[in-house]
């Protein structure tokens, strides 16, 4: 399609469409715009265009990286750094486990069992070592575990896997060159710098109408993604370690944190989303159904055999422990990520691509479903946790209670 | 958990979505809770996206919480007139859920809530909160239409 305006209204109207689809339905925009992309794609290819919604046309390909990039920022962004200071050793350990475990056991199963060579063995391994921290936190929250210890432990290791995941995919399918080397150095170099620098240079020249922060926060993800792209990484591992060191400061600015999401959900996280939609290839997925089934089991068995005896380890209560479980749901962010990633570097073919992003929606999804089929009320279940201590309410400003 | 034996209304719990629904369900709450010297809670549940994905879950519930915040300052105003002893909350979770958890911490006698009118579809995939809490809580439930 040359028309650039047609093509961008096609896009942004599935985007709409999507975005209405997930008010009707509540489930997140994102999962709504995945499977928007899909099935666009598949109608669009057959009926209309034998390109389907050209998402590989460059311009798209830019937006599309764009909101992975910020995305993986603002995920990076919401990480605590008080509560990782005082639990980054047990985060440490339950994080580690949580992302080997699948990391290391979906790599197997998928080289051994579905004989995938070996480098989209690693890929798919990577894909679905992911957590969703929003699930784990909305969860939390939800049950009033977010002020317990355990809670805090829980969420920061969840952040920790996630970090093993994005590492994992910047370093392992990359060559390790001088090119590594220069870019871990300035990475290291630029981490240290960023938390002392970005808040004075914000504090002197900030809040202003120019946005000179959006511009700034863009200038930073876009100079070390080029570089990691330019060692043969990918640039959502500077982004999201950017998020994390600068999370303490700019993570608390919540007007600019809102103005990012503006940006990020307005305009570039529908082309990323529909775009990793459209790759995903029906036909192969009804294939091999069976294929599917393999990952998912193989993704929740390894979550659940690394993650338990980690937090045994530490002593919490085996009944607070039905809800490490949640630790097994992916983040469809990092999970589409690292499949597009190898789709895009031709680690992975596009039916294993479709297979790897089948996996993360079933495992994001498959819970949710369950528990709205067979609803009844958490705390009337008889292993409702009684030994930690919980706290109802969400924390706000404004007091709860007046006369 | 057994039904407590009822000894009145003394605490009308009220969910608010902040809907026309909602809204209604809560004049008569008030009015009712006016009646009977009966205290007031109003419960506002956000519920998250599913499966929750981080930047729009965090969206979420910032903007909920603002959003619940300020239909409560004039409804505070409407009970302090009414001489209303009055509580507010707001939790994050599934709406059916909290209300029959905040119901039993609070010891509620009656549950105030709004019917919404879902399509088909929707009830199958999502099933209807009023019906939920209907089956579930341990008290009476008013669902105003």
């Amino acid at each position: 399609m040359a028309n650039t305006w047609a093509l961008c209204a096609l896009w942004v109207g599935l985007a709409l469409a999507a975005t209405l689809l997930a008010i009707w339905f509540k489930i997140s925009t994102a999962l709504s715009e995945i499977v928007v992309g899909t099935v666009a794609q598949l109608v669009i290819g057959v009926f209309l265009a034998q390109g389907g919604l050209a998402g590989n046309t460059q311009w798209i390909t830019f937006l599309a990286g764009t909101g992975a990039i910020v995305l993986t920022f603002l995920a990076g962004a919401e990480l605590d750094p008080v509560i990782f200071k005082t639990k980054w050793r047990e985060a440490s350990i339950i994080g580690l486990a949580g992302f080997f475990g699948p990391f290391l056991g979906c790599t197997a199963i998928a080289h051994y069992v579905l004989h995938w060579a070996i480098m989209p063995s690693w890929l798919c391994g990577v894909a679905l070592s992911t957590t969703s921290v929003a699930v784990v936190y909305a969860v939390m929250l939800e049950l009033g575990f977010n002020v317990t210890e355990y809670g805090k432990a829980i969420l920061a290791a969840c952040f920790i896997n996630d970090l093993g995941t994005v590492i994992a995919l910047g370093l392992i399918f990359s060559p390790f060159t001088v090119k590594t080397l220069i870019f871990v150095v300035v990475s290291v170099v630029v981490f240290a710098v960023l938390p002392f620098l970005t808040p004075r240079f914000f504090k002197k020249y900030g809040g202003r109408v120019s946005e000179l922060e959006a511009k700034y926060i863009l200038f930073l993800l876009f100079a070390m993604g080029g570089l990691a792209v330019w060692a043969g990484s990918e640039a959502v591992l500077p982004a999201y370690m950017i998020g994390m060191v600068l999370a303490g400061t700019v993570g608390k600015d919540h007007s600019l944190i809102r103005r990012l999401r503006t940006l990020t959900f307005g305009l570039l996280t529908p082309f990323y989303f529909i775009r990793a939609g459209s790759f995903v290839s029906v036909p192969a997925l009804m294939a091999a159904p069976v294929t599917l089934l393999v990952l998912f089991g193989a993704k929740t068995l390894t979550k659940a055999v690394s993650v338990y005896p980690a937090v045994r380890m530490h002593k919490y209560d085996g009944k607070a422990g039905a809800y490490y479980t949640l630790m097994m749901s992916t983040g469809l962010t990092f999970g589409t990520i690292s499949a597009l990633f190898g789709l895009n570097h031709q680690i992975i073919t596009q039916a294993q691509y479709s297979y790897i992003v089948g996996t993360v929606i079933a495992s994001a999804v498959i819970p949710t479903i369950i528990a709205n089929s067979f609803f009844l009320p958490r705390h009337l279940l008889p292993q409702t946790v009684k030994n930690v201590k919980t706290e109802q309410s969400i924390q706000r400003p404004v007091p709860a209670e007046e006369g | 958990m057994g039904s407590p034996a009822f000894v009145g209304i003394q605490r009308i719990l009220v969910a608010f979505d902040a809907s026309p629904h909602a809204e209604h369900a809560l004049d008569v709450a008030l009015s009712m809770a006016g009646d009977m010297k009966a205290k007031l809670f109003v419960l506002a549940v956000i519920r998250p996206p599913e499966p929750a994905e981080s930047a729009e879950f965090h969206a979420v519930l910032e903007d909920g919480q603002e959003r619940y915040e300020k239909c409560f300052v004039p409804l505070r105003e409407r009970a302090k007139q009414k001489e209303i002893e009055l509580e507010t909350d707001i939790v994050l979770g599934h709406p059916a859920e909290q209300i029959i958890h905040k119901a039993d911490t609070i010891q509620a006698s009656l549950i105030v809530m709004g019917k919404r009118s879902h399509t088909i579809l929707h009830r199958w995939m999502l099933g209807s909160n009023s019906e939920r809490v209907l089956r579930y809580a341990h008290c009476p439930v008013m669902i105003v239409h």
